[in-house]
């Protein structure tokens, strides 16, 4: 190998590696800490939601609030069995004789 | 003595059994006068009841329809008073004063259950550890039997608050009652009047007229 072919061969290598170099440098700060710098959708949308492009306007933004149950507070709080005319018999306890 | 206290505990069970749907007039006429009440304003929610005379010392058993069913004495609190002291049921016997042994007056949505012997009872009112049972005559001195069976009603007072039934009674008329469902126990007050303790006395609807010697305005 000649002298030109030696330094065609370092110029190549040298381009390898500053185009290796120019690659996202890992982020140090991401904007939310609880997803590090760790696969993101590269449309800025959700992750895990098929279908659901960021274009569509409707996608869910705010996470999915939970199930509310009907309000139950108001009502006895007796047990089932102790709601009819046959409780559940309550702890057997002394009584004033 | 010993040996006498069996048969005559029989034969006072005999004769409690025997006389006991016969009350006495007065008695009855203010336990009916308060059924009648409890059954025209819905209280009693159409179930059979009970209705305790403290002055006169018996309980009295409707049907749900107010019909007397049955009657028999009782025994009840030492104390002269209608409240159960505060925290009472906390408290163990050795700890509770004689004026401190009340039967408490007014309406009570009783219960079934169980003392800690192992006894089917009738709760009247749990927290205070006031409940409806077969008399117990485990405490020879009481004379709770020789009690029950006597005509006069000053000595029935003998409990620590509970309401002393006796056990053949209890057996045929209580237990059908109370002792398998939840029911309603009126407990007439002997220091006040019983409009003061049952709140359905007071409403105009129910057309309440004074009864004989008997006056729910007090």
């Amino acid at each position: 190998m000649n002298s030109t072919s030696r330094l065609l061969a370092a110029l190549a290598l040298g381009a390898a590696g500053a185009a290796f170099a120019q690659g996202n440098p890992p982020t140090t700060a991401p904007a939310n800490p609880a997803t590090a710098a760790g696969q993101q959708n590269p449309s800025g949308g959700p992750m895990g939601t098929t279908g659901v492009t960021p274009e569509s306007g409707t996608a869910r933004t705010t996470p999915p609030t939970a199930q509310t149950s009907p309000d139950t507070s108001s009502s006895s709080s007796t047990t089932m069995a102790a709601s009819g005319d046959t409780p559940a018999m309550r702890r057997a306890r002394a009584d004033r004789n | 003595m010993g040996a006498a206290s069996g048969p005559l505990a029989a034969l006072a069970a005999f004769l409690l059994l025997a006389f006991a749907h016969i009350p006495l007039a007065g008695a009855m006429d203010e336990a009916q006068w308060l059924a009648r009440a409890a059954v025209a304003a819905a209280d009693n929610r159409n179930a059979p009841f009970a209705v305790i005379d403290k002055r006169n010392a018996r309980v009295f058993v409707f049907d749900g329809l107010g019909r007397l069913q049955a009657s028999s004495p009782v025994l009840l609190g030492l104390a002269r008073g209608d409240d159960s002291v505060p925290g009472i049921g906390e408290r163990a016997m050795s700890e509770i004063r004689p004026e401190e042994r009340t039967t408490p007056a007014g309406r009570f949505e009783t219960e079934p259950g169980l003392n800690t012997k192992g006894e089917d009872i009738v709760w009247i009112d749990y927290d205070a550890a006031v409940s409806m049972h077969r008399v117990r005559a485990t405490k020879k001195s009481e004379r709770r039997l020789q009690r029950l069976a006597s005509p006069t009603v000053a000595d029935n007072r003998i409990s620590y608050g509970c309401i002393n039934v006796p056990a053949a009674f209890y057996d045929a008329y209580i237990k059908p009652v109370l002792g398998s469902r939840r029911g309603v126990v009126y407990v007439l007050p002997e220091t006040m009047a019983a409009r003061k303790r049952f709140a359905f006395l007071g409403r105009p609807e129910q057309g309440l007229t004074t009864r004989r010697g008997f006056s729910p305005a007090g």
